[in-house]
């Protein structure tokens, strides 16, 4: 036979499988598409400068490993569907007189044209949708549209290429193999030899239980920020493992309850569609999980991206009651000398003369932050405690002298201020945030620290300093009555932590009359401060200029990537989830087709059959949705204390950013659901 | 009493562009009486099947009528006609059609789960038909698990169930190797015997034989009829074999 005939037979056989086919030549465009834009931006050398771009490239060779894993995966699981279709096909080719090897140089030609099919559709989809995502990231990122750029490099044209050529080669492979093993008499013979009735694996329905449980009761329980990163992500495993088994064996636990249940079951309504379930249940319970669990990582990732987005503002008020804080010291053989408030101030107020910024206030923050571990009405420093302790124990002090307190009192309205006189051994005691909860719940009535007791004597609703780790660990504040009592503290932690030990902080923060004015000015305004700094101190200094418009500026670099590679992300999962349900759907009809027939031969009427499918379509539809709801809500408090590690901590914000996100969800699920639904029809009848 | 009265039945194929007509039945009259066992055969082609399909409400035909237990079919209204065929009319077929889902209990009772009856009442219908069948051990099994003789017996009981006035069977035994064939045609003499109407179209002369009376269908007419009268099945088994002889060396109608 010639090539051209094998071709010919190739082309025709793609034609005649359209159905088939074009799913899955759209699939490998969409996802080369993806994978594509995510490489094109990480080498995209105009938009790194434009945003400073360190965090894009990352993020975007992170965001195409992802999608690479993720298209070796689905094409795949694709490809075997495909071939699990058509063995019927080839098996008659076989039976009619073709050797294996014309079939499997037949099967060849179809992979090469659906492989350039889908890689050029792919490559325009790539670069066509290039442009739009790139002026996204311009959006989202608050820059000016970096105009003019059209991004077509053959570098970033040719790895793509390469490396989705590589998968359907991949696919070939496997499928000439399957081809090799064929036997065609086998196929001839009837597909229809009848299914064992799956069992329930108890083993696994238990093991499922238990997974999910723990899973959940970690993602509810967790209480302090800290924990809840290292736990994430056994809650997360915990939760996969325990879907993928509750789906397979749980689903068949409840179906033949169902079943047993006579009253329930010989309904014309529940009949078919249980039976149905349950057979079919044992080979799709793995990817209904799947969609389940794709389902829910959609859900986290672009709910939890949208959130610190647009939690920017927030985290930025949580973080900076001021707009500027500045400290330094002289370095001197390894001693480090605070250098005075007062000196950091003036310069502060000179630079701003000069460029004609108006200061409104300028407060000093001299303050000593020590970690310990609270029990008991006791501080221990760590080196105390023996054995291991609980992270909500830990507990962060900020120390200020009495003198401070009072004078930033004066700030106050005269009607709440309140001004502190303090013993040598008394304190004035102050919950500043409980992030990690359990603790502080019954104010302690004295506090020992470094082996003395206080007696506190007042405790106060507001502290006049922020906490830089408020968010993290429980934070308290500490006012004592002067220096010399400030200093026996911080000589007893330095002697417990050695190296480790706090220093004392001597800082001012700063906060301007009008915020955008400075941070236009920006760069130029703390540049002249530091500059002021070192011809005033020409030796060793250390200095720390820490100011509201810089954190901005590189949130919005961290974040606006996250949401990009979150949405990006979210769009090929939704879309890798819609794959599996079409094939899902497509390989049922052509099965269900026969069953549907003989119940109607036996005076099922047409209506009823189709009300069938229905509800059967709607409960395998359906149960991976509400899987992903669940999964969320579950996750949801172990999520909003991670996103309070990413200095978010907007509850309410958090909230309304997932629901909208499982709307849209939702919706978009239910349109996919309808146009499935009506292929399975045009099957089945 | 008559039960099913068929007149002047005819059914004209149209093609798709209307350029060729095929005459599938030409002009079928007969009538069945209640409680009769009647053979219709035929060769490939000759309009049986269409007429079966009419039969069962399948199919409409050209002109003719067909009357059931006093009631013309073509007056069933589309949307109770499901459930007048679930209601009056058993099927058997030769490739037994039963759901590999379900159980042969769930399949018997599907028609009667359709027509919404009590799970007791159902319960009690089973009961005899399983026991007379004898496929009441059986009840538990999945189709894929029994031989094919028992399929067919559990697509029998399935269409019993609704106590049919007739039971359609169209090639019952054209699956069965001889011994579950014997069988199956044993259950039905015994079925008949009990007072129920059935009709059967087969190619089989062994099956044909054990009805009461035979009709011959060719080129879409009833060509011929024999009465069992008081002949053994041996007996009927050689007049039908005689009468195909005649067919197939062309003579006419006697």
């Amino acid at each position: 036979m010639s090539m051209k005939l094998y071709s010919k037979v190739a082309a025709s056989n793609i034609k005649k499988n359209a159905r088939l086919y074009i799913p899955r030549i759209l699939a490998e465009a969409g996802l080369l598409g993806c994978f594509y834009i995510m490489i094109t931006l990480a080498l995209d050398k105009k938009l790194a400068e434009a945003f400073g771009g360190a965090y894009l490239s990352v993020f975007m060779v992170i965001g195409a490993v992802i999608i690479g894993l993720l298209s070796l995966i689905l094409i795949l699981y694709v490809n075997s569907f495909l071939m699990k279709q058509r063995k019927h096909e080839y098996g008659l080719y076989n039976v009619l007189g073709m050797e294996k090897k014309h079939v499997i140089r037949v099967l060849f030609y179809e992979s090469f044209y659906t492989s350039c099919i889908s890689i050029v559709i792919g490559i325009i989809f790539g670069i066509l949708f290039y442009k739009l995502s790139s002026l996204l990231i311009c959006k989202l990122l608050k820059g000016a549209i970096v105009t003019g750029f059209y991004y077509i490099n053959a570098g970033t044209i040719v790895l793509p290429v390469i490396a989705f050529m590589a998968l359907d080669g991949l696919a070939y492979i496997i499928n000439s193999f399957s081809i090799r093993l064929l036997k065609p008499v086998e196929l001839l013979a009837g597909q229809h030899t009848g299914e064992r009735e799956p069992k329930i694996k108890w083993v696994l329905f238990v093991l499922g239980i238990l997974c999910l449980g723990a899973g959940y009761v970690i993602a509810i329980t967790v209480k302090s920020p800290l924990s809840a990163m290292g736990m994430f992500f056994a809650a997360v495993f915990l939760v996969i493992f325990g879907t993928y088994f509750l789906f397979v064996a749980g689903t068949i636990f409840i179906l033949k309850c169902l079943r047993s249940n006579k009253k329930y079951y010989y309904n014309k309504n529940h009949m078919p569609a249980v039976s149905g379930l349950l057979f079919r249940m044992k080979r799709n319970a793995v990817g209904l999980a799947s969609i389940a669990i794709l389902a829910t990582g959609v859900l986290v990732m672009i709910s939890t991206t949208v959130s610190l987005y647009s939690g920017i503002e927030d985290s930025l008020k949580w973080q900076y009651p001021r707009e500027m804080y500045f400290n330094a010291s002289e370095v001197n053989d390894d001693i480090s000398a605070p250098i005075p408030a007062e000196k950091l101030e003036k310069i502060v107020r000179d630079v701003a003369d000069e460029k004609g910024i108006e200061i409104k206030t300028v407060e000093r923050q001299s303050n000593l932050y020590v970690s310990y571990i609270y029990r008991d009405e006791r501080l221990y420093d760590k080196t105390e405690i023996m054995g291991g302790y609980k992270p909500e124990e830990m507990t962060g002090v900020l120390y200020i002298t009495s003198d401070l307190y009072n004078f930033a009192q004066n700030r106050e309205e005269a009607s709440t201020r309140q001004k502190l006189d303090l013993d040598k051994d008394e304190i004035a005691f102050c919950r500043i945030a409980t992030p990690a909860g359990g603790m502080f719940k019954k104010l302690p009535e004295t506090l020992t620290v470094g082996g003395k007791e206080y007696k506190v004597k007042e405790y106060l609703e507001r502290f006049p300093i922020e906490a830089g780790m408020g968010q993290l660990v429980n934070t308290i504040g500490i006012v004592v009555s002067d220096e010399q009592v400030l200093d026996e503290i911080y000589r007893a932690q330095k002697a417990a932590y050695g190296e480790y030990a706090s220093e004392y902080d001597d800082r001012i923060a700063v906060s301007f009359v009008d915020e955008k004015a400075v941070s236009a000015v920006g760069d130029e305004f703390t540049d002249e401060i530091t500059n002021r700094l070192r011809t005033e101190y020409p030796g060793e200094i250390e200095y720390l200029l820490d100011t509201k418009w810089d954190t901005a500026e590189s949130f919005l670099g961290l974040y606006g990537n996250f949401l990009f590679l979150g949405i990006l992300l979210g769009f090929v999962c939704m879309f890798s989830a819609v794959l599996i349900i079409y094939y899902k759907q497509i390989s049922e009809g052509y099965e269900d087709r026969d069953r549907f027939q003989i119940m109607e031969k036996i005076g099922m009427e047409q209506r009823e059959v189709r009300k069938t499918i229905g509800s059967q379509l709607i409960m395998q539809f359906f149960l991976p949705l509400i899987t992903a709801g669940v999964h969320t809500a579950f996750a949801f408090p172990i999520l909003s204390k991670l996103l309070k590690v990413l200095m978010l901590s907007n509850t309410g914000l958090f909230i309304i950013c997932t629901v909208i996100t499982f709307v849209v969800f939702a919706i978009a699920y239910g349109i996919i659901y309808m146009m499935t639904a009506r292929t399975y029809y045009r099957i089945v009848h | 009493m008559e039960l099913l009265k068929v007149t002047d039945l005819k059914k004209i194929y149209t093609s798709r562009l209307g350029a060729a007509q095929v005459e599938a039945l030409k002009s079928v009259t007969f009538s069945v009486e209640n409680g009769e066992y009647v053979a219709i055969m035929g060769e490939s082609g000759s309009g049986k099947t269409t007429l079966l399909n009419i039969l069962a409400a399948l199919d409409k035909p050209t002109s003719g009528k067909v009357i059931l237990d006093g009631k013309e079919l073509a007056t069933v209204k589309e949307n109770t006609l499901a459930a007048f065929r679930r209601n009056n009319l058993g099927f058997v077929f030769q490739e037994f059609n039963l759901l590999d889902t379900f159980t042969l209990k769930d399949n018997i009772l599907l028609p009667l789960v359709l027509s919404g009856v009590s799970v007791r009442e159902m319960e009690g219908r089973l009961e005899p038909i399983a026991v007379s069948l004898g496929i009441k051990d059986l009840l538990k099994k999945y189709p894929y698990e029994v031989s094919g003789g028992q399929k067919q017996r559990a697509a029998v009981a399935r269409a019993l169930i609704t106590n049919p006035r007739i039971i359609l069977a169209d090639e019952p035994t054209g699956a069965l190797d001889s011994a579950s064939s014997n069988d199956l045609l044993r259950v039905f003499e015994q079925v008949n015997k009990a007072g129920q109407t059935i009709l059967m179209v087969t190619h089989s002369v062994d099956a044909a034989s054990h009805a009461n009376r035979i009709m011959f269908i060719r080129d879409g007419v009833v060509f011929h009829q024999i009465y069992r009268g008081e002949s053994t099945n041996e007996e009927l088994y050689k007049k039908i074999s005689d009468t195909l002889t005649m067919l197939r060396t062309g003579g006419d109608r006697q």
